[in-house]
């Protein structure tokens, strides 16, 4: 069974950043990297999987991005795994979820894998939507938002819970092959101590490009994107009425206020 | 004829609120009279559901007839593309829910349409759709247009959009629905563990822990805080995944939408987008927390920043 | 002294007198026999040791002239317990007097005489005073050893305790009663020996009193003498002795020798253990932790085989004497862990499996697990490396390297309190363990009225490296900016790092993530490589500790000093311009990292001295000072709600004091912890936690401030 793992290195940004020349998005300087909570999750369940299975399981992560998404790779392989993929190319830039799910999808069929397994959605866009998309690109069976998952090798079919909202979660059976997105809680991801990831740079980690695919250019970056940014700003934030003074004096005026609606609620 | 199709929404059978802030979102993007909306719902008895469509401004409902009533993403996905083969409509709308991210980006992937989730704004710029979303977690809001796109796939964020209260006689035309390949199969709905009594979507006064709490056993000063004051206890996501709380007072986009609060006391939560999902439409919001830059910051009405247990310590006295 | 009458060489005690070939020739056969069982018990320690891992000793001249002081002086046990030092010097010195003895007649009879074919030396005077000096010795030696029975039996000290704090009492290693044993086997083996002795001694008195060159002398002996005219009159006679005496002297003979062939098995083997403990001892630890290759294979304790011979040594000496036990402060608050049992166990494990022919299969060698004899991951997670433990263990064990070492294995496993992990995590993001972003780092600078240099960009005289907590704890902000403030005033030329500042990773170290403790000092250094500085100095005990111990074999060399120290100084030359002097009474507490490690206890109490503060000691303070809980990674882990936190049980030990209105910090971490704990313990009407700095700005400005 081969589980091939997409994982995203998201930026994040700090209040005082500036917008890049084209308006499009935050300038690159202002940019730090961390690698995406919900892949931490999504990983750890592969990784669980290979545990419990041994040799009858190969999981295997993959990111599409520049030479830091490095980074995010050997923070998986620091914890399992034995080699990753990594796919770039200039023309990938500003390639929203579909253009990205393109090259995963393409990746998918060239390992031969069995599962995919990306988060529900990524922190810097929230889009929550590549893992699906490339079930659409594949045309596989699929699950979204999942919160428990029952797979075994050779498995013609899964089980797994899928969280709705209310706190209400419903049981689903899935065919396989199956792309699955993964949903916070599902486990706890476990520690990768620096040593591990140190280790981890012993791993063989292949570099393509989506070309070695056969995606063209235009299949892919900004013109392959369903979406378009047109532009990028900060928002007018309303901002609170700050309650200002001593701990005492702060407590006092909530009290106040509470007392205030209550009574006129 | 520019339509706008609503893919209608529903679980457990009732229309999700959603579903009517969709309807209302779709109604105020019809700029011209050249503009229809069209609200398509699937269902195994959609006269049911039709019934409480009759809102003012749309002017087609469109009845599917499913086999399952609950939703199932293979079925979605085939009716949909069918649907939009058929009626070719420029704007396709359903809510950010859980169910539309299983199928709509399935069908925007087959079709390359246009496609965004989570939008809180759309608008017209001469004949370019406008959507307008956040990024980097609500720090910056990002205009979306899609070129050369016949037809474009958008999932709306909830609690936006105020639906239609007035009512109207709308037409209802019946739509077949094509074989599916069903690959996936409902066995159950798992109901969260109430363990107490409480359903906090129906509460005014909610008292609200997050992350700040830091640890589990120091959430019974906050209880005792709720109590003394007289407002339900509420929590963030993060208290209940660690199974501090149980999760039906878990306040958010995966908990509920505390739809009845009419004040919202938050302590130690800095506001995810996926909890602010569930309380930003509260009027009166009191956030406590050491973080001033706290995204909480940003909704509510006042603000407080300092500690949370000291202010506590404090509070209670006023409500003995 | 001698009769002139009397032929001198014959004023001496003729060994084996009349004795039969047979039983001299059984006596010495026993006599290899014990001692080849002793040596071939030796030889099992020693191989036990050496299939730990190898070490490599420096500054071993260095070790043994301090265990030589160490003995000579008693120093390590007369501390704290100063009855109990002087009586083991007692038995101590007396045996040693004994021995020496034992080792003078074998010498002159056994050797010489039979080479020469005469008594060298003892003999007359010299024989006279020998026995003087033995039979006061003995008397020593029994007085200790009485009062060590009456102090296990009837003091019912805690630290004698042996009830675990890591095992419920239905666990099968929970009970002790094979070391109750042992240890009175081993005090009325030592007794019997004594008694024995006086009461031979007696007998041949008591035998020879007929013989003048015998009988005259015997005030020589008092004790035996005493002895003697006891049994005399109690009619023995000259021969009733005779008949009593083969019994008594093999009687004798043999306990002496079961003690002998015993040493390497028993308690009594800590004669040699604890010597060779203290002569390896390192005394840079734990403030400097010993550096690990972070890029071998695998790091870290799992097996007992993993131990170093020193490290297993070191579970050997180890007498139960408690002190670790009482001084950890986890154990205090009621945590799983007692240092004292955690050696013990490592002891017990390796003597189960270390002293076989043939060493059993790895898994039960494993030193972390539920079974018998291992080591629980709460036990080890219950440590706040505050180095009480080691510090008073008078025969030199180091529990907290080993406790660290097999953290590292826990780490690399994953094993670790979520909370941990989560401080990691943001450790290895954003370089701080409370998960603030970077650029927040230097944010409580902006509160200032003037701009703290950049020493990344400018040349400074002193270049601060704040710490985490001091940066970014709220209370604690105050005091950095306190901090400034007189260093401006005092027109220091200083600047920070601002963001380039990551944790200096102490407490990473001591959590066990040695890859991590490496890129954050790595980052550093290379990030002061660039600045331009004569010194650094810091208010946070933590980073001065590693900064100043262990940063320079990562090839940091810096000359580095705590803001007591500097302040010291300051106020010396009269660089602080100090509008006034407070008068208050306070009291002070040492921090673990500035105080015990540093051993910097007096620069602080001088600048409160200077500032006009009197400090009341709390009952325990400088190396005895009580831990506030916050080292070991335990800051970022919760404690459980229903235990008194070792900050509350110290707040507590200040609250007793009367007439103080302040408990007087000098840590981010002991701040965090104390401002918590005086409330919770309802003691802040009394007390307000305030750190030195703080105490030192108010006295800079002309307006009485509230502090």
């Amino acid at each position: 069974m081969k589980i091939l793992v997409p994982v995203k290195q998201v930026a994040i940004i700090d209040e005082d950043c500036e917008i890049r020349d084209d308006g499009k998005n935050v300038d690159v300087d202002f940019l730090d990297y961390e690698i995406n909570e919900w892949d931490n999750y999504s990983w750890e369940l592969a990784l669980n999987l290979q545990e419990t299975y041994g040799e009858d399981v190969e999981i295997v992560p993959l990111t599409v991005g520049p030479d830091e998404a490095d980074d995010v790779l050997l923070n998986c392989l620091a914890k399992g795994g034995e080699r990753g993929i990594r796919v770039w190319d200039d023309a990938l830039v500003d390639s929203d979820s579909f253009a990205i799910a393109q090259v995963i999808a393409k990746v998918a069929e060239h390992e031969n894998a069995d599962y995919v397994l990306t988060g529900t959605l990524s922190s810097d866009y929230s889009f929550a939507a590549t893992g699906m998309c490339v079930a659409g690109l594949l045309n596989w069976a699929h699950a979204a938002v999942v919160s428990k998952v029952d797979i075994t090798p050779d498995a013609q079919q899964i089980t797994v819970n899928r969280e709705l909202e209310a706190g209400i979660e419903e049981e689903i059976t899935v065919e396989s092959p199956a792309v699955l997105s993964i949903q916070l809680g599902i486990n706890e991801p476990r520690y990768a101590s620096l040593r591990g990831i140190k280790q981890a740079k012993a791993k063989p980690i292949e570099v393509m490009s989506h070309k070695d695919f056969g995606l063209t250019d235009a299949e892919v970056g900004e013109i392959g994107s369903l979406s378009k940014v047109r532009k990028m700003y900060a928002p007018e934030l309303s901002q609170a009425e700050l309650i200002e003074g001593t701990v005492a004096e702060q407590a006092k005026r909530i009290a106040e206020i509470v007392k205030e609606l209550k009574g006129g609620a | 004829m520019n339509k706008i199709m609503v893919i209608a929404e529903h679980r457990l059978g009732e229309l999700t609120a959603a579903t009517f802030e969709v309807i209302a979102a779709a109604v105020g993007l019809k700029r011209t009279k050249g503009f229809s909306v069209n609200v398509a719902v699937l269902a195994s008895n959609p006269a049911e559901f039709s019934a409480k469509l009759n809102i003012a401004g749309v002017d087609e409902i469109i009845e599917i007839q499913i086999q399952e009533n609950q939703f199932q993403t293979d079925t979605y996905e085939a009716i949909i593309n069918s649907l939009l083969d058929e009626y070719e409509p420029s704007v396709v709308l359903t809510s950010n829910s859980i169910d539309a991210w299983s199928c709509m980006p399935i069908i925007a992937a087959k079709r390359q349409c246009g496609f965004a989730t989570d939008v809180f704004a759309l608008n017209y710029d001469g004949d370019d759709l406008i959507a307008t979303r956040a990024a980097y977690g609500e720090k910056m809001h990002v205009d979306l247009e899609f070129p050369g796109k016949e037809t474009v796939l958008i999932t709306l964020r909830g609690n936006t959009y105020k639906p239609i209260e007035q009512e109207a006689s709308v037409p209802v035309s019946s739509f077949s629905a094509p074989s599916v390949n069903a690959r996936t199969t409902h066995k159950r709905f798992i109901e969260p563990e109430t363990t107490s009594d409480v359903d906090i979507a129906q509460a005014e006064l909610l008292l609200s822990i997050g992350r700040g709490i830091e640890n589990e056993d120091n959430i019974e000063q906050f209880e005792e805080l709720a109590d003394t004051m007289g407002f339900t206890l509420g929590c963030s996501r993060p208290i209940a995944d660690n199974g501090w709380l149980p999760k039906s007072r878990q306040v958010g986009q995966s908990g509920k939408i505390v739809v009845a609060c009419n004040t919202y006391l938050a302590f130690g939560i800095s506001g995810s987008v996926q909890h602010m999902a569930g309380m930003k439409h509260v009027p009166n919001i009191i956030a406590v927390n050491t973080d001033a830059e706290a995204s909480i910051f940003t909704i509510a009405k006042y603000g407080v920043v300092a500690d949370m247990f000291e202010i506590a310590d404090e509070l209670i006295n006023h409500f003995e | 002294m001698i009769n002139p009458e009397h032929d001198a060489q014959v004023v001496t005690r003729i060994v084996q007198q009349d004795f039969p070939l047979w039983m001299s020739v059984t006596f010495y056969l026993a006599a290899f026999v014990s001692t080849a069982i002793f040596f071939y018990g030796c030889y099992i320690q020693v191989r036990k040791y050496k299939r730990g891992q190898p070490f490599s000793l420096t500054h071993i001249k260095k070790g043994i002239v301090d265990m030589i002081k160490d003995l000579l002086s008693h120093r390590t046990l007369r501390r704290r317990d100063h009855s109990a030092g002087l009586m083991h010097a007692l038995i101590f010195f007396s045996f040693v007097l004994l021995f020496i003895g034992t080792v003078t007649i074998t010498l002159d009879y056994d050797i010489l005489r039979p080479i020469t074919g005469r008594m060298i030396f003892w003999y007359g005077e010299f024989y006279l005073w020998f026995s003087f000096v033995l039979d006061i010795a003995g008397l020593a030696f029994a007085i200790g050893l009485l009062y060590m029975m009456y102090r296990r039996k009837w003091m019912a000290l805690p630290k004698l305790n042996y009830a675990r704090s890591d095992r419920t009492q239905e666990e099968p290693d929970y009970d002790r009663s094979w070391y109750r044993f042992e240890d009175w086997l081993f005090l009325w083996n030592l007794v019997i020996i004594m008694i024995t002795g006086y009461v031979l001694e007696a007998d041949r008195l008591v035998w020879l009193q007929d013989d003048p060159t015998v009988w005259d002398y015997r005030w020589w002996s008092p004790v035996g003498t005493l002895f003697a005219e006891a049994m005399k009159s109690m009619y023995l006679t000259s021969e009733g002795a005779e008949s009593f005496r083969y019994f008594l002297w093999w009687f004798h003979a043999l306990t002496a020798f079961l003690f002998v062939s015993l040493l390497p098995f028993t308690k009594a083997k800590h004669i040699f253990t604890a010597l060779v403990s203290l002569v390896v001892r390192n005394r840079r630890s734990p403030a400097r932790l010993p550096i690990t290759d972070a890029t071998a294979e695998s790091i870290g304790i799992r097996s007992i085989t993993d131990f170093n011979w020193k490290q297993l040594l070191h579970t050997d000496a180890c007498t139960k004497c408690g002190r670790c036990h009482e001084a950890c402060p986890a154990n205090a608050s009621g945590f799983p862990l007692s240092p004292r049992d955690m050696i013990l166990s490592l002891r017990e494990l390796s003597n189960n499996t270390l002293q076989k022919i043939k060493i059993p299969e790895a898994p039960l060698l494993n030193v972390v697990g539920d079974g018998v004899n291992q080591i629980r991951p709460e036990t080890l997670w219950s440590c706040r490396t505050c180095g009480a433990c080691q510090e008073i263990c008078p025969v030199g064990i180091e529990h907290v390297p080993m406790m660290v070492d097999i953290r590292r294995a826990l780490i690399e496993e994953g094993e670790m309190d979520p909370a941990v992990q989560t401080a990691l995590q943001n450790l290895q993001k954003k370089g701080n363990s409370i998960g603030e972003n970077k650029r927040k780092r230097a944010a409580w600078t902006k509160k200032l009225d003037f701009d703290i240099k950049d020493a990344r960009k400018e040349p400074v005289d002193l270049l601060w490296f704040v710490g985490d907590y001091a940066s970014l704890d709220p209370r604690y902000q105050k005091v950095c900016q306190s901090f400034a403030r007189i260093l401006r005033t005092s027109g220091v030329d200083f600047g920070i790092l601002f963001e380039s500042e990551m944790s200096a990773g102490n407490d990473v170290r001591r959590v066990g993530e040695e890859g991590l403790f490496e890129y954050l000092a790595e980052n550093n250094i290379e990030t002061l490589a660039d600045c331009d500085f004569n010194r650094i100095v810091t208010t946070d005990p933590h980073s001065f500790n590693t900064l100043k111990n262990e940063y320079s074999e990562l090839g940091g060399n810096y000359d580095v000093l705590h803001a007591t120290q500097l302040v010291r100084q300051m106020l010396t030359d009269s660089q602080i311009p100090l509008a006034r002097t407070l008068s208050k009474r306070v009291t002070y507490h040492d921090s673990c990292h500035l105080g015990r490690l540093n051993k910097e206890y007096d620069a602080p109490r001088e600048v409160l001295g200077s500032i006009g503060v009197e400090i009341v000691e709390m009952p325990r303070n400088r190396d005895n000072a009580f831990c506030c809980g916050a080292g070991g990674g335990r800051i970022w882990t919760p404690d459980p709600i229903e235990i008194e936190k070792p900050s509350e049980i110290r707040m507590k030990e200040a609250a007793s004091i009367e007439g103080i209105e302040a408990f007087v910090v000098n840590c981010p971490k002991c701040m965090n912890m104390f401002e918590d704990a005086v409330k919770s313990t309802g003691s802040d009407d009394k007390l307000k936690v305030i750190e030195i700095i703080e105490l030192v700005e108010n006295c800079l400005v002309d307006e009485v401030q509230p502090l």
